[in-house]
C-alpha cells in the first residue's frame, strides 16, 4: 500500500485533467501500461522484492515452520503443497506431500498451480526461486532459524495471504507467552545443559540455534554457548571439562552413546542425568515454543529436585 | 641405525606423546597432567587418563599401522605413490557406515563394525577383479580395480544418503572424515589385539618385502614365493587399514607420505624401514590429532582433514627434493 | 648334469601349437652352454621350462638330478642363480645391500646376516670387480655396472648353476667382453653356466657348447665349430652369412649385404 500513497501527491501536483485521470486510474488500480499493478510487495529474507497482484490463495510451503504458521494464522485453506517433514498440525497431512523440500522439483511444484511458493533461504534455493520467478510464480525465501522469526514470519505470511490481522494477533500472543514462559533467571543456580545432537563424532548446539534459546529460556545454561554457529563438532574431553548437569537429546538424536566407554568420563552420563524430549516443536521455531519451554522448565526443575 | 639417531627417535616419540597428553580442548598445566596420570580421583585425572591417554595411544598405533600398510603396499605394487586407500577401502568403509546408520542398526559399535565389514568387502571385490591368469595380483589391474570399486561404493553411498530419511545419515560424512573423539581404553585394546597379527606378519617378512620390491621375476629367482607373499601383504594391509577406518574413520596421507619421506631420506631395507615408518607414522598422527583438537577450541576438526592439509604440502616438498 | 631338460615339449594353451618340441639341453659343472636362435625360437620358453615356471607337457626337467617340480623355491634359489634380461629399480638400495639380498634363500626370516653371508657377498663383489662400488646407491650406476651387480647378487646365492638371459643386451663392447670373461672365469671355477644370447660371435668365442633353436626345436647341439655351419645358419636365420675363423680357432659369423658373396 505504501507505493500507492507515495504516488498520490505527485499526481495531484501536476494538475489538470491529465492528473485527475491519473489519480482516477491509480485509485481504481488500473494503469495505462500492460503490467498489472502489484498490490502486495514484500522484501523476503534473501533481499528480493516479491510482488503479488492479490493475496495468494494457493501457496506451496517448502518449510515445515511456515506450514505450521500458515495453519496457525488461519490460512490453512491456501496451503496446496507441503514437504514430508510438515507434520504439524495433524490437518497438514491432508495437504499433498511434495517431497523432502531440500531439492525441490519444479515440476511437482508447478503441478499444484501455486500463486506463491515459500522456500528456505539457502544458497541452493536461490536457483530454484529464480527459475520459479521466470515461470511467473512469486517465490518467497524465508529464514526460520530463531524464535524471533516466528512473529516476524507470521506477519509476512499474513500479508501475502491476506490474513494480517490473525498474524498480528498470533504474534502478540506469542510474544506474551514467550515472556511468561521464560523462567526467571536466578543467579548461579542455572543447571548446565549439554545439547547433544549426534554422538559419532559428538555434535552440539551453539548459540546460533533456536534450541539454545529454548534451553536458556527454560532456565538452563548451554555449556557450549560460546560456539557461535548453530552446531559444531566437539570432543568428549571438552564435554567432560565443562561438566554439564544434564544432557539434552531429542528423540531423533543419539541414544546409544551412554553405553560407550569414553562417555563414562562425563559425570552426567554416569548418573544418567538425561533430558530427553520428543516432538516436532523441538525441531523448528514455532508457535508451540512457549509450551515447549514450559515442558523443558518442568523437566529441568524435576531433575534438580 | 646409529645410536645417536635412535636416541633422537625416542626423544621425538616422547615429545609427541607428552604434547598429546598435555593439549586438548581444555587447557591443563603440565603439573596437573602429571598428577592426573599417576593419581586417580581428580577431574583432571579423568580427562588425562580416560580420554587423552587412550586417545594419544590409539592415534599412535593407528598412525603406525597405516604407515606400515602403506610401506608394504608400496613394495608390493612397486609404486612409491601407493596408499592403502587405493584399494577401494575408504569407499567400502563409508558404504558400510552409511548402511549401518540408514538401517538404524542399534548399538554403539554398529557403525565401526559395519565400516570394517564394508572395507573388507571392497578389498575382497578388488582382489577378485584383479586376479589375472590364475593366482597373480597384477599391480596395474589392482590399482584400476581399486578406483572402480571405490567409485561404485561411493555412488551407492551417495544414493543411500540422498534417499534415506533416517536421522543422521548425512552425519555419516562427519564420522567418515576421521576423528579420535571416541577413543577409549576398550577401543585401544580391541585395536591392539587385533592389529598385532597383521603388523607382526609384515615385520616378520621384512626381507621378503625387500625382494618383492625388486620385481616379480627377480624376487622369484632369489627364492621368494611371490604369489603367496603378495596375497599375504594384501591381506595384512587390508586388515590393518580396515581396522583403522573402523576405529577413526578415513585418515589419508599417513600411508603415503610417511613411508615416502622415510624412504627418500634413509633408503633403508624393510627390516629398518618398517619399525621406523611405524614410529614416524604414529608421531605424525598424534601431532595431527593435537592440531585437530586445539586449532578451533572447543570445536574439533576432523583428523583426516588435518592429515591432508599437512600431507599435501609435505608431499610436494618431497617430490621436489627427489626430482632435484 | 646340473641343469637337464630332456625331450621337453611345452604348450602354452590347448589351442596353440607347441612352443617347445622335444628339446634337450643339458649343462654340466664347469661347462658354458650358449642357447642361440632367431627371435621367437623358444629360448625364453626353454629358460622358463628349466626353472619350472611353465608346465611341461612331455619330457623331464631335472635340476641336480631331481625333478624341478620337487624343488622348493628356497632350495632352488640356493642351487640356481638367474640373471634376467632387465631389471628396473624402483626403490634403490646400496650395492652391498642389493647383493646381500642374494642371501635370502640362506637366511631365516628374522635372522640378521652373519659372517658367512658377509663373506659370500664380499667374494661375489670382488669376483665381479665391483667391490669399490659397495656403498654406491644402485640408481647411480651405469648399465654395465648394474648388470655386474645383478650377477654378483646371483653369485651371492652360492649357486651351482648360473643362467643368464641376454646379458649383453645394450652393453658396449668393453662391457660385453668383460661380462663374458667374467662368466667364463666363473665357469672355469666350477659353475655350470647357461647363457641365452643373440651374440653368435661371442658365443662362439666363449662357449663350450652351443644349442641352436629354431621354431621350438633344437636344430643342432655341439661345439661352436660344429654348430656354426654356414648353410645351416643362413637357413635358420633367413639371412645370407659368411663364416670366417679367428686366430683362436673360433668361427666368426659375418652377415652379408645384398650382392656380396660369402667366399
Amino acid at each position: 500500500m505504501g507505493g500507492l500513497i507515495s504516488r498520490l501527491p505527485v499526481a495531484l501536483h501536476r494538475g489538470g485533467r491529465l492528473s485527475r485521470w491519473w489519480v482516477f486510474a491509480l485509485l481504481t488500480g488500473c494503469r495505462p501500461t500492460a503490467a498489472p499493478a502489484a498490490r502486495l510487495s514484500v522484501i523476503d529474507d534473501a533481499g528480493d522484492t516479491v510482488r503479488l497482484s492479490a493475496p495468494a490463495r494457493r501457496v506451496v510451503s517448502l518449510i515445515p515452520a511456515v506450514t505450521e504458521l500458515l495453519f496457525a494464522i488461519g490460512a490453512d485453506s491456501t496451503v496446496v503443497g507441503r514437504t514430508a517433514y510438515c507434520d504439524y498440525p495433524p490437518a497438514a497431512h491432508a495437504v499433498p506431500n511434495l517431497g523432502d523440500g531440500i531439492k525441490p522439483s519444479i515440476e511437482t511444484i508447478l503441478a499444484r498451480k501455486p500463486e506463491l511458493v515459500v522456500l528456505y533461504n539457502s544458497g541452493q534455493n536461490a536457483a530454484v526461486a529464480g527459475r520459479l520467478a521466470e515461470l511467473g510464480i512469486p517465490a518467497l525465501r524465508i529464514n526460520t532459524d530463531v524464535l524471533s522469526d516466528v512473529p516476524r514470519v507470521a506477519r509476512i505470511l499474513g500479508r501475502v495471504t491476506g490474513h494480517l490481522p490473525d498474524a498480528d494477533s498470533l504474534a502478540a500472543v506469542f510474544d506474551t507467552a514467550l515472556r511468561n514462559a521464560t523462567a526467571a533467571t536466578s543467579s548461579g543456580t542455572r543447571p548446565k545443559v549439554l545439547l547433544l545432537v549426534w554422538e559419532q563424532p559428538p555434535m552440539t548446539i551453539g548459540r546460533g540455534s533456536f534450541l539454545n534459546e529454548l534451553v536458556e529460556r527454560a532456565g538452563g545454561q548451554n555449556v557450549f554457548a560460546d560456539i557461535t554457529t548453530s552446531s559444531g563438532v566437539v570432543s568428549v574431553e571438552a564435554v567432560a571439562a565443562r561438566n554439564p548437569d544434564l544432557i539434552f537429546t531429542t528423540s531423533e538424536g543419539p541414544s546409544a552413546f551412554a553405553g560407550r566407554p569414553e562417555w563414562q568420563v562425563v559425570p552426567a552420563v554416569r548418573s544418567h542425568s538425561f533430558l530427553r524430549v520428543s516432538g516436532s516443536e523441538f525441531n523448528r521455531p514455532s508457535p508451540r515454543a512457549p509450551a515447549a519451554i514450559r515442558e523443558l522448565a518442568d523437566k529441568i526443575r524435576a531433575v534438580r529436585r | 641405525m646409529s645410536t645417536g639417531r635412535g636416541v633422537l627417535l625416542v626423544a621425538a616419540v616422547a615429545g609427541c606423546i607428552l604434547l598429546g597428553l598435555s593439549t586438548g580442548a581444555v587447557a591443563l598445566p603440565l603439573a596437573d597432567v602429571w598428577n592426573g596420570l599417576w593419581h586417580a580421583g581428580s577431574s583432571q585425572a579423568a580427562i588425562v587418563r580416560d580420554l587423552r591417554a587412550p586417545r594419544v595411544a590409539l592415534a599412535f598405533l593407528v598412525g603406525g599401522s597405516l604407515a606400515i600398510s602403506g610401506a608394504a603396499l608400496q613394495a608390493m605394487i612397486r609404486n612409491p605413490l601407493a596408499e592403502p586407500y587405493l584399494l577401494g577401502l575408504s569407499s567400502g568403509a563409508g558404504l558400510g557406515a552409511v548402511i549401518a546408520i540408514a538401517s538404524r542398526a542399534g548399538g554403539p559399535w554398529s557403525v565401526p563394525a559395519a565400516a570394517f565389514v564394508g572395507a573388507l568387502s571392497a578389498v575382497a571385490l578388488v582382489y577378485r577383479l584383479s586376479l589375472v591368469s590364475g593366482r597373480r595380483l597384477d599391480p596395474h589391474v589392482l590399482l584400476l580395480s581399486g578406483v572402480v570399486v571405490g567409485a561404485f561404493a561411493g555412488a551407492l553411498m551417495s544414493a543411500i544418503m540422498v534417499l534415506s530419511d533416517a536421522p543422521g545419515v548425512r552425519n555419516a560424512f562427519l564420522w567418515l572424515l576421521g576423528g579420535f573423539g571416541t577413543a577409549s581404553w576398550q577401543a585401544l585394546a580391541v585395536f591392539s589385539v587385533y592389529a598385532c597379527i597383521p603388523a607382526g606378519l609384515l615385520f616378520f617378512h621384512s626381507r621378503s618385502l625387500d625382494l618383492l620390491a625388486l620385481g616379480d621375476e627377480p624376487a622369484h629367482h632369489l627364492g621368494a614365493e611371490v604369489d603367496r607373499l603378495r596375497r599375504m601383504v594384501y591381506l595384512c594391509t587390508a586388515l590393518l587399514t580396515a581396522a583403522s577406518v573402523a576405529t577413526c574413520g578415513i585418515v589419508g596421507f599417513v600411508g603415503l607420505v610417511v613411508p615416502h619421506a622415510v624412504r627418500t631420506r634413509f633408503r633403508p631395507l624393510h627390516r629398518t624401514l618398517l619399525p621406523l615408518v611405524f614410529v614416524v607414522g604414529g608421531c605424525f598422527l598424534v601431532l595431527a590429532d593435537v592440531v585437530s583438537r586445539t586449532a578451533v577450541r572447543p570445536l574439533e576438526l576432523p583428523v583426516g582433514v588435518i592429515t591432508a592439509l599437512i600431507g599435501v604440502p609435505l608431499f610436494a616438498v618431497l617430490l621436489r627434493r627427489t626430482i632435484a | 648334469m646340473i641343469l637337464a631338460a630332456r625331450a621337453v615339449s611345452v604348450r602354452y594353451r590347448q589351442s596353440q601349437p607347441l612352443a617347445l618340441q622335444s628339446v634337450t639341453c643339458e649343462v654340466a659343472p664347469a661347462e658354458l652352454v650358449a642357447v642361440v636362435g632367431p627371435n621367437g625360437s623358444g629360448k625364453t620358453t626353454l629358460l622358463r621350462a628349466l626353472l619350472g615356471l611353465v608346465p611341461v607337457e612331455q619330457g623331464t626337467v631335472l635340476i641336480d638330478c631331481r625333478a624341478v617340480t620337487e624343488w622348493s623355491r628356497r632350495d632352488l634359489a640356493r642351487t640356481v642363480g638367474v640373471v634376467g634380461q632387465q631389471e628396473e629399480v624402483v626403490f634403490p638400495l646400496s650395492v652391498f645391500e642389493t647383493v646381500m639380498l642374494g642371501r635370502y634363500a640362506h637366511l631365516r626370516p628374522l635372522d640378521a646376516p652373519g659372517p658367512r653371508d658377509h663373506a659370500a657377498v664380499t667374494a661375489a663383489l670382488e669376483r665381479c670387480d665391483i667391490a669399490a662400488l659397495a656403498n654406491r646407491p644402485v640408481d647411480t650406476l651405469s648399465g654395465g655396472e648394474w648388470k655386474r651387480v645383478r650377477i654378483a647378487r646371483a653369485l651371492a646365492q652360492e649357486p651351482r648353476a648360473l643362467i643368464l638371459d641376454e646379458p649383453t643386451a645394450s652393453l658396449d663392447v668393453r662391457h660385453e667382453m668383460e661380462l663374458f670373461e667374467l662368466v667364463r672365469g666363473l665357469t672355469d671355477n666350477g659353475l655350470a653356466s647357461l647363457v641365452i644370447t643373440h651374440h653368435l660371435n661371442l658365443a662362439a668365442r666363449f662357449a663350450d657348447r652351443i644349442v641352436l633353436l629354431n621354431g621350438g626345436s633344437v636344430v643342432v647341439t655341439g661345439s661352436p665349430g660344429e654348430v656354426l655351419n654356414r648353410e645351416m645358419l643362413s637357413r635358420v636365420f633367413e639371412w645370407p652369412l659368411a663364416i670366417t675363423t679367428w686366430r683362436d680357432g673360433s668361427p666368426q659369423v659375418v652377415p652379408l649385404r645384398p650382392g656380396e658373396d660369402h667366399l
